[in-house]
């Protein structure tokens, strides 16, 4: 722990960012997705606005849930074409930095294709976003925060079965289930006709984070075991 | 093995032995009738399951820190057995619900948590399924499993608070709530046979396993001689 | 005695369920037994 893990991260995370920004396929793809999503879901229900104020934020998640499922498939699977997780272990001195930085760049993309994608749903379901924003900024951040933790780890479990593409949803979405539910319910709150914030449920996303990061703390030189 | 089948036969005893007494001693609950008494075989059911999963949990982090396959093996053990226990409470419980609330499932807090728990579970198999090398697998599915039941209070606390505001057809507030002595007794008495169940089939599961382990062993032997 | 047949159908299905379990492992035990039978009794020539 200390400056040495904070200095490796960052440099990793560097990697991350710039792998990624380079081609920026995992982020068309995600947003792709999740665009495809919204349209479908609006021939599943009457999209009016006061039915999208119930069935929204559920709408939303399940979206982003399923979209980080297929955009942390390739967070491991691309260092195993070169062996560069080998490399990455050998350069530095903590293997927690390797995990922290993958699962801060997960959480960045994750945040910004959701930011991405609240303006079109507030105009595709006339949902107004705009007056709670800063409040939904909170709850995504927590929630993907969430999302991330969990899939990073899942993600290096999963590179290294068999059917793969397959197996991670069906490890990480039942694993989600209380992120599922608690950023639904404050989601819901914030759209609804007069908005509240349901602080019990940021709460109980922070109290998930921190499980799952202090997890990861303790078990995730495992996961990255040759 | 005679020692095996003896505890078999005991454990069948005991088995019967609740069912007598579910069936004979615990008096009929005035509101519900008869068919109350699925509840000493539901609610021992679902604790069993819990239980189970624990011993997976324990396993599993042993392993991790240990490195020793007979973790491994309790802890598949443990996992394919709690998950029997747990179909059993979930078969169960739509079969006492349909007389009682007129429907056969509710997505009520602890039958969601349920059911969450079960998903997790068969992953948990899942995965080992799809991981050939035996100490690969150990170690991913240990560590996978004790994500999973790190998860499970989590699952618990977040269905309970926020799946629950929604009118409940429960007319039976929990188990132990408006319960008559007898029944306690009864319900605590139905508890034992689980757990002697419990270790039966863990015991067997995990002789499968070594068995398993052996024979890696000696096929590896081959194959380099 | 409204709903027994529910009771029975319940300890019936559970008990089921206990069973073929336990006869699922019994029957995977005895194949493997056999194998590593199999497999010892060709081994001692290898070496």
């Amino acid at each position: 722990m200390g400056l040495g893990l904070l200095s490796n991260t960052l440099v990793l995370l560097g990697k991350e960012l710039r792998t990624e920004l380079r081609s920026r396929e995992l982020l068309t793809t995600t947003v792709i997705f999740i665009l495809l999503v919204m349209v479908l879901f609006s021939f599943t229900f009457d999209p009016s606005s006061s039915e999208a104020r119930r069935f929204g934020a559920g709408l939303l998640w399940l979206a982003f849930l399923f979209a980080a499922s297929l955009m942390l498939q390739p967070c491991f699977l691309r260092e195993q074409t070169n062996d560069t997780l080998s490399a990455l272990r050998l350069a530095v001195s903590d293997p927690f930095a390797i995990l922290l930085a993958k699962l801060a760049a997960n959480t960045l993309f994750l945040l910004a294709t959701e930011l991405l994608m609240l303006p079109v749903f507030a105009v595709l379901y006339n949902v107004p976003v705009f007056p709670v924003f800063g409040q939904l900024l909170l709850v995504f951040f927590l929630g993907s925060l969430g999302v991330s933790v969990a899939g990073t780890a899942l993600s290096a479990i999963s590179a290294q079965a068999r059917m793969r593409e397959l197996l991670l949803p069906l490890l990480l979405l039942p694993l989600l289930t209380p992120v599922l539910v608690a950023s639904t319910q404050v989601t819901a709150g914030l759209l609804d006709v007069q908005p509240f914030v349901q602080w019990k449920g940021v709460g109980f996303l922070a109290v998930f984070d921190l499980v799952f990061l202090t997890a990861l703390w303790l078990f995730g030189e495992y996961l990255l075991e040759e | 093995m005679k020692k095996q089948a003896a505890y078999a036969a005991f454990v069948v005893l005991l088995l019967a032995a609740a069912a007598y007494a579910a069936f004979f001693i615990a008096p009929t609950d005035a509101r519900q009738g008869v068919v109350y008494r699925i509840i000493f075989l539901h609610v021992p059911c679902a604790e069993t399951g819990l239980l189970s999963f624990f011993v997976c949990f324990v396993g599993n982090v042993a392993y991790v820190l240990k490195r020793d396959a007979k973790w491994d093996w309790l802890g598949v053990s443990a996992a394919e057995v709690g998950l029997a226990f747990t179909t059993a409470c979930l078969v169960t419980g739509p079969i006492w619900a349909k007389p009682v609330w007129g429907i056969w499932w509710t997505w009520d807090a602890r039958l969601t948590s349920t059911a969450v728990l079960w998903l997790l579970y068969v992953a948990y198999l899942l995965l080992r399924s799809l991981i050939e090398e035996p100490e690969r697998r150990a170690l991913l599915s240990a560590l996978f499993g004790i994500f999973a039941f790190i998860d499970v209070p989590l699952v618990f606390g977040s269905i309970r608070w926020w799946r629950t505001q929604h009118p409940q057809p429960v007319i039976m507030g929990g188990p132990g709530s408006g319960l008559d002595p007898t029944m306690k007794a009864v319900l605590f008495f139905c508890w034992a046979p689980m757990l002697a169940l419990m270790v039966l089939l863990m015991q067997s599961r995990y002789r499968l396993e070594a068995m398993r382990g052996d024979l890696d062993v000696v096929r590896r032997e081959m194959e380099t001689a | 005695m409204k709903n027994l047949n529910s009771v029975f159908a319940a300890y019936l299905v559970a008990w089921g369920i206990f069973f073929v379990y336990y006869l699922t492992v019994a029957r995977r035990a005895a194949a493997l037994r056999e194998e590593l039978e199999k497999l010892k009794n060709s081994l001692p020539r290898n070496k």
